[in-house]
């Protein structure tokens, strides 16, 4: 296809997606999610999604990942590469246990049962859950529960990572853990989008970042400037101040 | 995805389900023997002890016969309808072929469906019922009931995803069913043969619960046309609906999350 060179992994082209909402009366019924966003993911870059709640970070990864398709637009994949959205919780099942859990996320995310299998260990050892691993998910704490997902995301292995929210939960310690197992994972040869609404982990993490407000982009490039444009459209607006750590 | 992960997907996600639901209950996989034994139980009460219908030992093998069959039919289409919309969390987060959660409904149902056939079977030898070399007829049964109910499951998710008050349907149908397929009174009694042919035609379920009585019980084999007929109907439906399916996959999931 022409629009790649090498170095593009996906191109998002004039995307808007928009539905007929259930209840309600947005727009005759019609909400607007995404409206018209065009922007290209290089190899091995990590680019950050900041943007405040609700204003369509999560549906963008969903349409990188192929979950869902745009009403209007285009969004092409370099052919051959796979994308896999990666967030708290992959679907858990609460009456199965953590290791059935683990396995069926792994296998869903195309491993094979052996494969998965020989992942099982490994996860087990690093979400540090124990003989909990064995019981029902519907038994494990909040963030038990984050602990096994960000694990099981970890350990899969895909072109594209999509990642959504991942390091905002667990304890103090694991969250530690976390963080630098993913700093590693995205220093590599790694192609990662990365959701955040904390500018701090934009910050550290992201080559380039994208704001995004009532579903149009409203700042693209480098992360400083960004991050900037954001910070200050904060301010302007006088809307309550999320909470900024720097 | 390959065809074998697919296949493996369905198998393993069945055998959770199965392990998960029986962990719940504490007579567990007892259950799947006890649930259509009670069933039965009722019908019997019902319909021999209350209407007085007298027909002892013979009826009970034959509304265990009608209403096992049933029940792999209603309680596997009632399950996988709600197959999708109960995943949204998956959904939510990976695109896989929307066909593969109903049919890990329909692999967790035949292997449940596979223990209440044991049971079948045990209750007619034990109510003096010969095994003869009929039965092998339930084999060619078996299959094409099997595509009937696949193409149900993949109408009642794909119909739930769209519009979800279609859920509110099929429980009715599935009651609808239960009386027009001659569970409980036998449906070459009508008096009609007229009436009886027209049933057989119009509801593929009576037809499959009259093939499994006529073979355990009377060692006669069913239509075989009508058979071919229903299972190339049955898998016409399939390849469509597998075909819309994939088709709409992510509409499907906009769906699911959407409402």
């Amino acid at each position: 296809m022409s629009v790649f060179n090498d170095s593009v992994m996906l191109v998002m082209e004039d995307v808007s997606l928009s539905y007929a909402a259930s209840k309600g009366s947005f727009d005759h019924g019609v909400h607007h999610v995404l409206n018209s966003m065009s922007f290209e993911l290089f190899e091995n870059e990590t680019l950050g999604i900041i943007g405040r709640n609700g204003v369509g970070k999560t549906t963008m990864l969903r349409i990188m990942a192929g979950i869902l398709a745009p009403t209007s637009g285009t969004v092409m994949t370099q052919p051959g590469k796979t994308s896999s959205l990666l967030s708290i919780g992959l679907g858990f099942k609460g009456d199965l246990s953590g290791r059935d859990n683990a396995t069926l996320a792994a296998m869903l995310q195309g491993s094979s049962k052996k494969q998965a299998d020989l992942f099982l260990d490994e996860i087990k050892e690093f979400s540090d859950l124990g003989e909990s691993f064995e019981e029902p998910v519907k038994t494990y704490s909040a963030g038990m529960k984050s602990r096994l997902g960000f694990t099981t995301a970890l350990m899969t292995h895909v072109d594209i990572l999509l990642i959504d929210e991942v390091l905002s939960v667990g304890d103090a310690q694991f969250k530690e853990k976390a963080e630098s197992a993913m700093k590693k994972r995205i220093g590599g040869d790694q192609t990662v989008v990365f959701v955040s609404h904390s500018a701090t982990q934009i910050q550290e993490l992201c080559d380039r970042a994208i704001w995004i407000d009532g579903g149009i982009i409203k700042s693209i490039g480098d992360t400083e400037v960004v991050l900037e444009h954001y910070r200050n459209s904060m301010k302007v607006e006088g809307s309550p101040q999320p909470k900024i750590q720097t | 995805m390959r065809l074998s992960q697919y296949f493996s997907l369905i198998d393993v996600q069945a055998r959770m389900l199965l392990k998960a639901d029986s962990s719940k209950f504490i007579l567990g996989s007892l259950w799947w023997f006890l649930e259509p034994l009670l069933w039965v139980g009722v019908f019997y009460v019902v319909f021999n002890l209350i209407l007085d219908s007298h027909r002892g030992g013979d009826f009970v093998v034959f509304l265990a016969c009608g209403k096992f069959a049933f029940i792999w039919f209603s309680k596997t289409v009632n399950q996988a309808s709600n197959s999708i919309v109960a995943n949204r969390s998956l959904v939510s987060k990976i695109n896989v072929p929307k066909t593969i959660f109903p049919m890990a409904a329909v692999q967790e149902s035949l292997y449940r469906q596979a223990a209440v056939y044991l049971l079948l079977f045990f209750i007619l030898v034990v109510f003096g019922h010969p095994i003869t070399l009929t039965w092998l007829w339930l084999i060619p049964v078996w299959l094409v009931y099997y595509l009937i109910i696949v193409a149900c499951s993949f109408i009642g998710a794909y119909l739930v995803c769209m519009v979800r008050d279609f859920s509110k349907f099929i429980p009715l149908g599935m009651t609808f069913l239960l009386f027009t397929s001659g569970i409980f009174w036998d449906i070459r009694d009508i008096g009609n043969p007229q009436k009886t042919e027209l049933l057989l035609a119009l509801n593929p379920i009576a037809f499959m619960v009259d093939a499994h009585r006529q073979i355990l019980m009377k060692a006669t084999p069913p239509d075989a046309m009508h058979l071919v007929l229903l299972g190339v109907g049955a898998t016409v439906l399939i390849i469509v609906m597998v075909g819309l399916m994939r088709k709409k996959s992510q509409y499907l999931a906009l769906k699911v999350l959407s409402s």
